[in-house]
């Protein structure tokens, strides 16, 4: 079977994504930028309103009769949430030049509006996600910033960085970042690791590499744990182990302390290659290094050991699971699920499915799909039938590998019938495109052809 | 692993792929059928499935076998009962061959 169950990825993948990503956290900015970068990262949702948005075109002569129109009229006075505002709403439709634009008039007719560095970080975030290729328009706002006196900070690096790479920008985002840290101020931890890993999954290690080496050598910004821990899990989903060991004893060099997270990442490298006595050492060190293992660290056990084959250990270690106090989940469960259908233990793998119900823990679609696909396998079609039931009923989709297996089981004992109405819940269900759908149950049935011209079948 | 070979298979092969759902001008007892001038194999084939489930053509004793009426008995080479598994490449020689 050899692929992650859906439900383990994104249990690993998105604890990775926030880590670095969490910029409400960051202590050097302040709170009103901290407001303006997240209104301008998300344009579009203001553009899908058009109600609520008061520019109807994005001509710049209406929209500064507009302006001057609710100027005139408004009783309260104007501040600068207000402008910003404006302009957020006015960048979400037009031109990078006529939002400038609109901001010089808007200057121009109030002498009290003195913008501050969220104002020109809307205007920054529209030019940074503008389709032109060169840097031009960011560096003309760039420039209008320092022109009016305000100091482009570590939140202006942030918005820069992510609206370029948001953008499909990202060798764009890393030029400004050195030219920023140059001109003015270092990035921050969070924009720094953001940015690297967004270079690991655009261009090659060395290139990355490179870069951590020109920061640190010209500018003195050094990695932190963060960025080792997405370094070493760029490395293992390329599979090169051998570059995450090194990148342990860098980071070790480098003076930090492997935390719990950074244990997972290399122990999932290790599971996906299925090294379990490799990963069973990884336990062993954290264990060691008095590092307390999570739900995350047992999970990855457990589906590690399962797929290469060590049930049993996997086993003993769903039981220290629940005595470190963690109650195994569907991940867990559906991991062992797994491994005893590739042990040929299928019914236990079934038996297992009540046993953790009755523990009230809800099976997911990942888990039904496996037993569906080790059922078959094991050519036990009348189980396999009760759990497609299950699924059906539960309105679960199925997954390719699960759907060929069943389609193909139904077929050799001659329910083509019946492979068809799985073919119709598939369709049906959109878990797979017509196509795929289709094409399955094509082959399947050339293959039924075949086999019976050799008279093997049925 | 087969199926996850044959999805890579699929995903993989735009030539394969573009057989299936390229849409083709159809031979004149095709068009009478389907009523219209152009289909793809794949929308060929499910407007002929459903076209089986809607007049309940199934044989009632084995279900894997179709009794054509007069009109699907025309585009399936005037065959009166058709095994469901020989559907998709009967369906087949509608359409163009894959060039090698």
């Amino acid at each position: 079977m050899g692929k992650i169950p859906s439900s383990f990825r994104s249990l690993t993948s998105t604890q990775l994504v926030k880590k670095p990503a969490a910029p409400p956290a960051a202590p050097p900015r302040d709170f009103r930028n901290g407001i303006a970068g997240r209104e301008s990262a998300k344009p579009s949702e203001d553009s899908r309103e058009p109600l609520r948005n008061p520019f109807k075109s994005p001509d710049l002569s209406d929209a500064k009769s507009l302006f001057n129109s609710i100027a005139a009229t408004s009783r309260i006075p104007l501040d600068l949430k207000f402008h910003n505002s404006v302009l957020q709403s006015y960048a979400s439709i037009a031109a990078v030049d006529d939002t400038v634009k609109l901001f010089q008039h808007i200057r121009k007719s109030q002498p009290g509006f003195s913008p501050e560095p969220s104002t020109f970080h809307i205007l920054l975030s529209h030019a940074c996600r503008a389709p032109d290729s060169s840097l031009s328009s960011v560096h003309q706002v760039l420039n209008l910033m320092v022109n009016s006196g305000v100091a482009p900070n570590q939140a202006t690096t942030d918005i820069a960085v992510r609206s370029l790479c948001e953008s499909g920008r990202v060798s764009e985002a890393m030029d400004l970042m050195k030219e920023l840290t140059k001109k003015h101020a270092p990035p921050d931890a969070y924009t720094y690791n953001y940015l690297l890993k967004q270079l690991c999954k655009s261009g090659p290690l060395l290139f990355v590499y490179d870069f951590i080496d020109e920061m640190l050598k010209d500018y003195e910004v050094k990695p932190d744990l963060i960025s080792f821990t997405i370094l070493i899990d760029n490395v293992c989903n390329s599979k090169n182990l051998r570059e995450a060991e090194n990148l342990v004893s860098a980071l070790r060099r480098a003076g930090f302390k492997m935390d719990c997270f950074a244990y997972n990442t290399i122990m999932k490298g290790y599971c996906t290659m299925s090294k379990g006595s490799e990963a069973v050492g990884v336990y062993k060190k954290m264990k060691e290094e008095g590092v307390e293992p999570d739900r995350v660290t047992y999970n990855t056990l457990i589906f590690g050991l399962s797929k290469c084959g060590r049930v049993e250990e996997a086993r003993k270690y769903m039981e220290t699971m629940v005595e470190s106090g963690y109650e195994p989940d569907a991940v867990a469960y559906t991991s062992l699920m797994n491994g005893m259908c590739r042990k040929g233990l299928t019914l236990g793998a079934l038996s297992l499915l009540g046993e953790m119900e009755a523990k009230g823990c809800a099976p997911n679609d990942c888990t039904y799909n496996t037993l569906l696909y080790g059922m078959c396998k094991a050519r036990l079609l009348d189980k396999g039938i009760e759990v497609y039931g299950l699924m059906k009923s539960n309105g679960v989709k199925l997954e390719s590998g699960a759907y060929a297996t069943l389609v193909k089981t139904l077929v050799r004992s001659g329910k083509v019938a019946e492979a068809y109405a799985v073919f119709d819940y598939a369709v049906e269900s959109k878990s797979l495109t017509d196509a795929s759908a289709y094409s399955t149950l094509e082959t399947t049935l050339k293959w039924l052809k075949k086999a019976k011209e050799q008279g093997l079948a049925v | 692993m087969l199926p996850q070979r044959l999805k890579k298979a699929i995903t993989d092969n735009p030539k394969k792929l573009g057989n299936l759902i390229d849409l083709v001008n159809l031979p004149s007892t095709l068009r009478d059928f389907l009523g219209q001038s152009q289909i793809s194999r794949l929308g060929c084939f499910i407007r002929v499935w459903s076209y089986i489930k809607t007049n309940n053509l199934q044989d009632p004793k084995n279900k894997n076998v179709v009794n054509c009426d007069e009109k699907l008995k025309g585009i399936l080479l005037g065959k009166k009962r058709v095994e469901l598994a020989e559907l998709p490449s009967l369906i087949k020689l509608h359409f163009p061959k894959e060039p090698k």
